[in-house]
């Protein structure tokens, strides 16, 4: 797995490229990438799925660490182009309940906006 | 930009000299300047012509016979409600500043007519008016006035009272119009130096005048000054265009429309304006019977006309001295000692004191001096604390309730506690025929109803703080919620992590999947929606649409499976076979060969570590589980991890603290040992102590405590924020706040606590100051920003305090600085500046407040001077339960 980070206007986007699984874990986790840009004073933080097919109870585990470690700070955490597998998955164990997701990037940059 | 060595830089600040004047007295920041030079004028010009009508009033009054004193406070109480009803029509009808404009013009003409009065009265006392039939008129008038004497004086008291509530009530509606709360809190105390101020000069030009006047012709002077009060009052409210926005304005002039009932109403409807109705009308009682008290002390002593105005004027005159000296000196650092919950005990308490001191005087012997002491502590607070204490108790009160509210409790509720006082006095004058007893009789029996007005007044000031804490909190309301509680709320995170494990575990091993597909229906999480989608093959599930998982029904890996496990009989054949000895003989000999060597296929001991937490935990069982929390696959050991939560064996927890330090690993290996419970704590303290550990290791332990949440645990936090070197403040912090969420019973070491607030504060403080000295911008800090770290420190610090202060209030004070509008962040802090101790406040405001980097750079150095005090959470432990 391999992630990028970029700027867009207000908000840090992080771009996973991979599957986020236990085995495949980068020497900087995905919280810890999240944590350090809200140590920066970050607060608006979106998670690109483009090409993330699958995680697995470890990549739950990072994603719901990351939105604890934003929410608590009053800051934002979104997902956005998340498969329709995983979609699926994620309406099923309530996940969706929780964090929120967006077909489209830009959508989601938009809803940034608004808060 | 403004800079100087007393005032701090305020980018586009007009009015330089001028702000950076008063910077020296007051607390203005950005285009406050002119406003609060025009309002402190106001106040000043106010004060002065009452200062200079009062003791005129004040004599006219003790010139008539003392049984006809209560007279003069009755019908004021009486006819204030028509005065306050009239008042708000005007109000309704006229923008504020034609309002004011007319109001003082009329008390100007009234103030002419009776300098009149008074002047043809004085003379109508040496001579016989002459009979002149070109000026019959005239002469009827001076008739009227002789024979109908005392009654203008009456009508003249009731007069002056009115315009002392009116130009008084005006002048805090026009410091409410203009500034906000919190800009009112930082210049109140300017204000009333103002008015303080003006009350000198006008007992100074009274004390003086009187010599070369009579008193009546010291009357002509107030037309002049209300001439120059009204060009003020236009001067104020030219600014509050510059200061407000025009919808708060519009705000404001709408909460300041309302009618007399609705006023009533309002205070009716409220608790907090009740008692304050309360507290306002026993003080005015208190007052008003110190008030006889020292009148017959005076009439006493001073019996001569001209001698007692000389002297009640030389003593308002002393009073404000007084007052000024005491306002300067001790009402901003009583505000602070106590704030709104000792401070208002003060007057009663005094009072009480002066009041019983009386009972031990001898006879008659140095009555005088009490008289001057008594009275004049009364007024000395009724001018200075008391004032601003009862301003303050008004600022948390939404606006559109204020107006109403205020116009009535200061003019109407103040008049009816006078005439309270007024009545008490003529009923004790008559019942008790007080006119035929000696002084200090009189001064006695009035002394004791005092304390008796003294004992309910301080009961309902104890009251008020509470409520008043209530008004702050009412508009207060969370931003967010806590991430944890939000997850917590919504979802099975154990379940969800089992719903993963056994999607991925159907692509590796058939065995794996049904364990885990066993695992999921015990617990009872297998919905039908689930099932499908678990079942679904992988290609499957890629290629179907959203809508399918409301059409499910696609193939199965094996057809039926989640019915057959969901069979009861199905889990008891399962656990029969388990139990087997012939299973486990078997079991063991495959698992011996499996477990332990990583040349075995690696599905084969995810297997096998599955396995181990659905078997009885034999000696065999937990030594091949212990050494499979040995295996390097980290797929292997989130088995294991998840088995050993099953035994809980004391063998397995070094084996399971190894992995805290592998991020793949470090989450499943937590949640092992949270699975402990409480009793696991000492191995955890000794490794959050351990300075050979790696610091990752350590770094993970208090995330464990934290979910232990017991006492034990709390107090191992706790006691490690002393002596933290590894710099896990922030994980300490967030384990205690766990532990605070879950656990409202666990009890925090407050000592501990205040220690490290202290040293965050410091910490920050220091950050603070080293950015305004520059020291910020040089220093390579790894591309964080040196406010984002300061952002973190503050979290911090409150989180800190949820610890040991009321969690909620804490939580929104927070979250209101933060992401607040502007009123709201004023409350939160009035809100902090009532909860937490004084050293915190001195640190943490500066670090909050919106304040110029310099300006909070010279706050810090000055409140990091001022030391801690010795033992500081003797005085926190003191103040906790105020809510």
């Amino acid at each position: 797995m391999v992630i990028t980070t970029r700027d867009s206007q207000n908000v840090v986007i992080f771009d996973i490229d991979g599957e986020i699984r236990r085995m495949d874990t980068p020497e900087t986790t995905l919280h810890q990438l999240v944590k350090a840009e809200l140590e920066k004073g970050r607060r608006n933080i979106l998670l690109n799925f483009a090409a993330v097919e699958f995680i697995d109870s470890f990549g739950v585990g990072e994603i719901l660490a990351s939105y604890i470690s934003t929410q608590n700070l009053g800051g934002k955490l979104k997902l956005c182009r998340i498969s329709k597998k995983l979609y699926l998955i994620f309406q099923v164990t309530m996940l969706v309940r929780v964090l929120e997701i967006f077909d489209d990037c830009d959508n989601a940059l938009k809803s940034f906006e608004k808060h | 930009m403004i800079t100087g060595p007393s005032g701090p830089e305020w980018p586009g600040a007009p009015d330089r000299r001028l702000h950076r004047f008063l910077r020296r007295f007051v607390d203005i920041r950005g285009n406050e300047a002119r406003a609060a030079l025009a309002v402190f004028l106001y106040f000043f010009l106010v004060m002065l012509s009452i200062y200079v009508v009062k003791p005129l009033k004040e004599n006219f009054l003790i010139g008539v016979r003392p049984a006809w004193w209560g007279y003069a406070d009755l019908i004021t109480a009486g006819l204030i409600g028509f005065v306050v009803a009239f008042n708000t029509r005007l109000l309704n009808r006229l923008s504020r500043r034609l309002y004011s404009s007319a109001t003082y013009g009329f008390f100007g003409l009234a103030f002419l007519l009776f300098w009149y009065i008074f002047q043809t009265y004085s003379e109508s006392q040496g001579y016989t008016p002459i009979a002149d039939p070109t000026a019959q008129g005239i002469i009827s008038l001076q008739l009227a006035i002789v024979n109908s004497w005392p009654v203008p004086v009456f009508v003249f008291s009731f007069l002056v009272d009115v315009f002392i509530a009116m130009s008084v009530t005006q002048f805090w509606i026009a410091v409410n119009d203009v500034f906000n709360p919190h800009q009112a809190k930082r210049t109140i105390g300017f204000f009333v130096s103002g008015g303080l101020l003006g009350g000198v000069a006008g007992s100074l030009t009274t004390t003086l005048l009187v010599r070369v006047l009579s008193p009546d012709k010291l009357l002509l002077m107030c037309p002049a000054i209300l001439a120059v009060i009204v060009a003020t009052v236009n001067l104020v409210y030219a600014e509050q265009k510059k200061l407000r926005d025009p919808d708060e304005i519009d705000q404001v002039r709408a909460g300041a429309r309302a009618g007399y009932l609705e006023s009533l109403r309002t205070i009716r409807g409220s608790k907090y304006l009740r008692i304050m109705a309360g507290t306002v009308a026993l003080a005015m009682a208190v007052e008003t019977l110190v008030n006889f008290q020292f009148k017959i002390v005076v009439k006493d002593s001073f019996p001569e006309d001209a001698v007692r105005t000389a002297f009640l004027a030389k003593f308002f005159l002393a009073i404000l001295l007084l007052s000024i000296l005491f306002h300067w000196i001790s009402t901003g650092r009583l505000l602070r000692r106590f704030g709104v919950r000792l401070a208002p005990l003060i007057a009663p308490g005094a009072l009480l004191i002066g009041s019983l001191v009386l009972f031990g005087l001898p006879v008659s012997a140095g009555l005088l001096t009490w008289a001057y002491l008594l009275r004049g502590a009364d007024k000395t607070f009724d001018n200075t604390l008391s004032q601003s204490l009862r301003e303050l108790m008004f600022i948390p009160v939404p606006s559109e309730i204020k107006y109403k509210a205020k116009i009535f409790i200061d003019m109407v509720v103040n008049k009816l506690g006078t005439g309270l006082g007024a009545v008490i006095y003529m009923v004790v004058y008559a019942v008790s025929d007080l006119a035929l007893k000696p002084v200090m009789t009189q001064v006695r029996e009035l002394g004791v109803i005092v304390i008796g007005l003294i004992a309910v007044w301080t009961v309902l000031n104890m009251i008020i703080h509470r409520e008043y804490l209530g008004v702050v909190k009412k508009d207060l309301a969370r931003k967010w919620q806590d991430g944890h509680k939000v997850v917590a709320e919504h979802i099975d995170l154990d379940s969800t992590r089992l719903v993963f494990d056994t999607i991925q575990s159907r692509d590796r091993s058939s065995a794996l999947y049904a364990m885990n597909m066993f695992q999921l229906i015990r617990k009872d999480k297998l919905t039908p929606e689930l099932a499908a989608v678990i079942g679904m093959k992988e290609d499957e599930i890629k290629a179907r649409s959203m809508g399918a998982l409301l059409d499910v029904g696609g193939e199965v890996f094996y057809q039926g499976l989640e019915d057959t496990m969901a069979d009861k009989d199905f889990e008891v054949q399962v656990r029969e076979i388990l139990a087997l000895d012939a299973y486990k003989a078997v079991m063991h000999g495959h698992l011996d060969a499996v477990v332990g060597d990583a040349g075995q296929p690696e599905t084969e001991r995810m297997e096998a570590a599955k396995l181990m937490g659905l078997m009885d935990p034999s000696d065999d069982v937990i030594r091949y589980l212990g050494r499979l929390l040995k295996d390097p696959s980290p797929d292997v050991l989130n088995y294991a991890l998840a088995s050993a939560a099953v035994h809980l064996r004391k063998e397995h927890i070094p084996l399971i603290i190894r992995h805290l330090g592998n991020p793949m690993t470090q989450q499943m290996a937590q949640d092992s040992l949270a699975s402990y419970g409480a009793g696991i704590e000492e191995p955890l303290r000794k490794l959050l102590r351990d300075p050979h550990q790696r610091a990752v290791v350590r770094r993970a332990v208090p995330e464990v405590l934290g979910r232990l949440g017991s006492q034990k645990a709390a107090d191992i936090l706790t006691s490690e924020l002393a002596h933290d070197d590894a710099g896990m403040d922030r994980d300490i912090v967030d384990a205690l706040y766990r532990i605070r969420a879950d656990r409202p019973g666990i009890r925090f070491r407050e000592r501990h606590i205040h220690a490290a607030v202290q040293a965050q504060l410091r910490k920050a403080a220091a950050a603070v100051m080293g950015q305004a000295g520059g020291a910020g911008k040089r220093s390579g800090d790894g591309g964080r920003g040196p406010e984002a770290q300061l952002g973190m420190t503050i979290k911090l610090i409150f989180d800190l305090l949820t610890l040991v202060y009321p969690a909620e209030d804490i939580i929104k004070a927070y979250q209101n600085i933060q992401q607040g509008t502007r009123k709201s962040v004023d409350y939160s802090l009035e809100l902090l500046d009532n909860l937490l101790a004084r050293d915190l406040k001195a640190i943490l405001f500066p670090l909050v407040e919106d304040l110029p980097l310099d300006e909070k750079a010279r706050r810090l150095s000055k409140a990091l001077r001022g030391g801690t005090p010795a033992r500081p959470w003797r005085r926190l432990k003191s103040r906790r339960p105020v809510v």
